[in-house]
């Protein structure tokens, strides 16, 4: 059996692996509570790395996912008062428009995605910091749990942030699989040219996808400030990197075209099992984001499409 | 002398040189010629050492040599000028005659620019070029950018003892008519220093220059002609390996188009730097053929009608209406289908399945609020798989594997089956197998028969001829010459040549 035919199931056997690794080192990860909070503690970088999904997977990136979950965190506290649980379509409204100017400049000024988005997360922080007033924000226990108390707690024993994730994951599946957009994606990730001499409107489909990559981001960080009960400008700070390596490591490459949202959810595993295996092996948590920069390193190196991507610059 | 004895060469699933004998002796200048696909370019890749043959051996003066890398075979004296411009066009003439070899101009790890614009005005006298070689190369026209390649590879006379042996890949490709005089000139008067293997689609002047004409055919030398006994038609008949016939084009199909239904109207169309003053109709059930040479505005008129163009003056219409905003969405609801010449890159979408390709252009067809209907969809691949008997083992398999000819069937499927009537074919035979030709000119025919127009950019001339009922001849962008063409009275090349250039 050659390479090209076990790479696409790589993802998962490496997770099977690396559980399995851990399994036999640490006889208390296999518990199910143990799995349960691991998975429910991984929900908020899930859903952010299943924004990053779509912009991966047209090829692009999108690099302001941080700074806009950042963003919404502190718009959630602030919006929280006054305006409740609508608190929460802000936050996606925010996360669309900073998601399709990203899409805009990209597609229409022609800006290459890694710095469209760079730029516009710097946007996002600066909107962050001034919102909080450079602070770290608290949300009344009483109004968050009215407004949002749905979103953490628990049900027939799981908890409610698997379910959201969960929902959101069936949700972009079926747009992947099943809609016009989604087809049009898939077109313009594994062959951009062609799916401009079928008559498709490539830029409208990609500002699409950096739309739903913000809001997708906003969304995490709604539920990461639930979760904290409060927001700050870098509360969601250390996020990028592993949601990237969740996108990456699940199987949808830097040149885009294959993979998609159920790679991702393996993807974000394997970042879960890293961390909580890091634990254990008592590796200090300042080393968190170094093992994730190796790992980005290793799987990119490994597993990009050479053939699509000849100059690298 | 150089030689090849039994060269052979495989790819997977194609065996691209059959035990190939080449000999070139010195000073001599030996043409190469045969049908796209024949095993050229892969001839020329093992004598110049981008690739290496799987069996036979090269020798030169009777020892043999294996090459590595182009570096190996220019150590050699083995040079190759390429057909697509390989000047860094930001660099100096200087820079790119001695990239990579500057180190001979290096006194304690600085470049002499002096000593190397003095070397660079030698080679430049080699090709009879009087300019500045501190002028960036970008400023140089195409011809003068030929002579400068060609005064790179010369300076392997320096650098290496014993002959040379320089490869022209399509040099001519995109020279004016006395620019290739000039050429040739020069390529005469170097073969006291070099021997010349020419490659061309122009057998006129493959004829003209070469001692002696290689031909090829799927991968072999199927005839060595001597210059003195070459004659266009007998080499031709020998690449193709048949006669072309009329029953090759499907000429007894043609038959008279609609002139009263008019689909594609171009009236004093320009397109600045691209084509200027084009006026033409295309008819229900006609086959109109632009004709000319690389660069002579052939494809930007399929871009504007599909609307990737925008025309700077001009009225474009489609179907008796005027086409104000050009994007490809407009083209497509308005019936226009494009079928692009680089199949694999901008026709289907490798990756993709079938039914996935065929519907990419109408999805809204099989989707409700944005929901697709994939039983649908794989019941249209289904019908069209048997209909254009498209090779796959199903529906679901991923297009960038199947074969040559039956991705373009996928291509032409997923237009005909959205009901596009305006046709664009951008060389649609380029590299397809003689069988896979074949079914396209059916289609074509059918398309016709149908009530569709079809405007064609074709591979050969020949087919163009061979097919089209009309065809419109460019030159650097403006309309020479109609030629219109029954079944049996057709144009013929000599005309069409008259008119390119």
């Amino acid at each position: 059996m050659s390479l090209e035919r076990i790479k696409p199931h790589l993802p998962w056997i490496t997770l099977l692996v690396l559980v399995l690794i851990v399994g036999i080192a640490d006889s208390n990860f296999l518990r199910p509570q143990n799995l349960m909070a691991m998975v429910a503690d991984i929900m908020p970088l899930f859903i952010m790395a299943l924004g990053m999904t779509f912009a991966i997977y047209i090829g692009g990136i999108d690099l302001s996912a941080q700074s806009v979950a950042n963003m919404t965190t502190v718009v959630a506290t602030v919006a929280l008062p006054t305006f409740g649980i609508s608190a929460a379509l802000i936050c996606i409204v925010a996360g669309l428009t900073f998601g399709a100017v990203s899409g805009f400049i990209t597609t229409r000024l022609l800006v290459p995605s890694f710095v469209s988005t760079l730029a516009i997360g710097g946007v996002a922080y600066s909107t962050a910091q001034y919102l909080s007033g450079q602070r770290a924000l608290y949300m009344d226990a009483t109004l968050r749990d009215n407004s949002f108390g749905w979103m953490v707690g628990n049900s027939f024993g799981i908890s409610h942030e698997i379910f959201i994730g969960a929902a959101l994951l069936l949700i972009m599946l079926f747009l992947q699989h099943r809609t016009t957009f989604g087809r049009a994606l898939k077109a313009v990730g594994a062959g951009e040219l062609a799916a401009v001499a079928s008559g498709l409107s490539v830029a409208r489909i990609k500002i699409i996808a950096f739309a739903l990559s913000g809001m997708l981001a906003a969304i995490a960080g709604l539920l990461f400030a639930v979760k904290l009960s409060g927001g700050s400008p870098t509360l969601a700070n250390g996020f990028l990197l592993p949601a990237i390596v969740a996108v990456l490591v699940g199987g949808t490459p830097l040149t885009g075209g294959v993979g998609g949202v159920l790679n991702t959810l393996i993807g974000t595993l394997i970042v879960a099992v890293i961390r909580s295996s890091m634990l254990y092996f008592e590796i200090d948590a300042t080393m968190q984001q170094m093992v994730f920069g190796i790992i980005l390193i290793v799987a990119i190196a490994a597993t990009i499409d050479r053939s699509k991507m000849r100059i690298v610059k | 002398m150089y030689q090849l004895n039994k060269v052979d060469k495989k790819f997977p699933g194609v065996h691209a040189l059959k035990a190939v004998d080449f000999t070139i002796g010195r000073g001599e200048i030996v043409g190469l010629v045969g049908e796209n696909g024949a095993g050229k370019s892969t001839l020329m890749k093992v004598i110049y050492g981008a690739y290496q043959a799987d069996g036979g051996t090269v020798t030169i003066d009777g020892t043999t040599v294996r090459f590595q890398s182009p570096r190996q075979a220019m150590e050699h004296g083995i040079g190759m000028v390429f057909q697509e411009q390989s000047l860094i066009t930001n660099l100096t003439v200087m820079e790119n005659i001695f990239l990579g070899f500057e180190s001979q101009f290096v006194k304690f790890g600085i470049i002499d620019w002096k000593a190397m614009a003095a070397a660079a005005r030698h080679q430049l006298s080699k090709v009879k070029l009087d300019i500045d070689p501190a002028m960036t190369t970008a400023n140089l026209s195409f011809a003068q950018r030929q002579l400068v390649e060609l005064a790179k590879v010369l300076t392997l006379e320096e650098r290496v003892d014993g002959d040379l042996v320089i490869l022209l890949d399509e040099p001519t490709s995109v020279l004016a008519r006395e620019e290739v005089e000039l050429l040739f000139k020069l390529v005469r008067e170097l073969r006291t220093r070099a021997s010349f293997i020419f490659v061309s689609h122009r057998m006129d002047e493959v004829l003209e220059l070469s001692d002696r004409i290689y031909v090829m055919k799927d991968g072999e030398v199927v005839d060595v002609v001597d210059h003195d006994e070459a004659d266009i038609d007998t080499i031709q008949h020998k690449m193709v390996g048949r006669d072309i016939d009329k029953e090759y084009y499907r000429e007894q199909k043609q038959g008279p188009y609609d002139t009263n239904n008019v689909l594609v109207s171009f009236d004093k169309v320009s397109l600045a730097g691209r084509y200027s003053d084009i006026s033409f109709d295309l008819h229900a059930g006609e086959v109109l053929c632009l004709v000319g040479t690389e660069g002579s505005g052939r494809e930007p008129i399929l871009r504007t009608i599909f609307g990737l163009e925008t025309p700077t003056s001009g009225t474009v219409s489609l179907k008796g209406q005027q086409i104000r905003s050009f994007n490809a969405q407009t083209g497509v609801s308005m019936g226009v289908g494009y079928i692009p010449r680089e199949r694999k890159v901008e026709g289907i979408v490798g990756g993709m399945n079938v039914y996935e390709n065929m519907t990419l252009s109408q999805m809204q067809n099989y989707a409700s609020g944005g929901v697709l209907n994939i039983s649908r969809e794989r019941e249209l691949a289904r019908q069209w798989i048997d209909r254009l008997s498209i090779k796959t083992p199903s529906v679901f398999k991923d297009c960038g594997g199947l074969s040559g000819g039956n991705q373009q069937k996928v291509v032409l499927a997923k237009w005909r089956s959205a009901g596009s009537d305006i046709i664009l074919l951008d060389h649609p035979t380029r590299g397809l197998d003689i069988g896979a030709k074949e079914d396209v000119y059916d289609m074509v025919r059918e398309m016709c028969d149908d009530g569709a127009g079809i405007i064609l950019v074709a591979d050969t001339l020949e087919e163009a001829i061979g097919l089209s009922h009309t065809i419109l001849v460019l030159k650097d962008g403006e309309a020479q010459q109609v030629f219109h063409g029954q079944p049996g009275d057709k144009p013929s090349l000599y005309d069409l040549v008259h008119h390119m250039t």
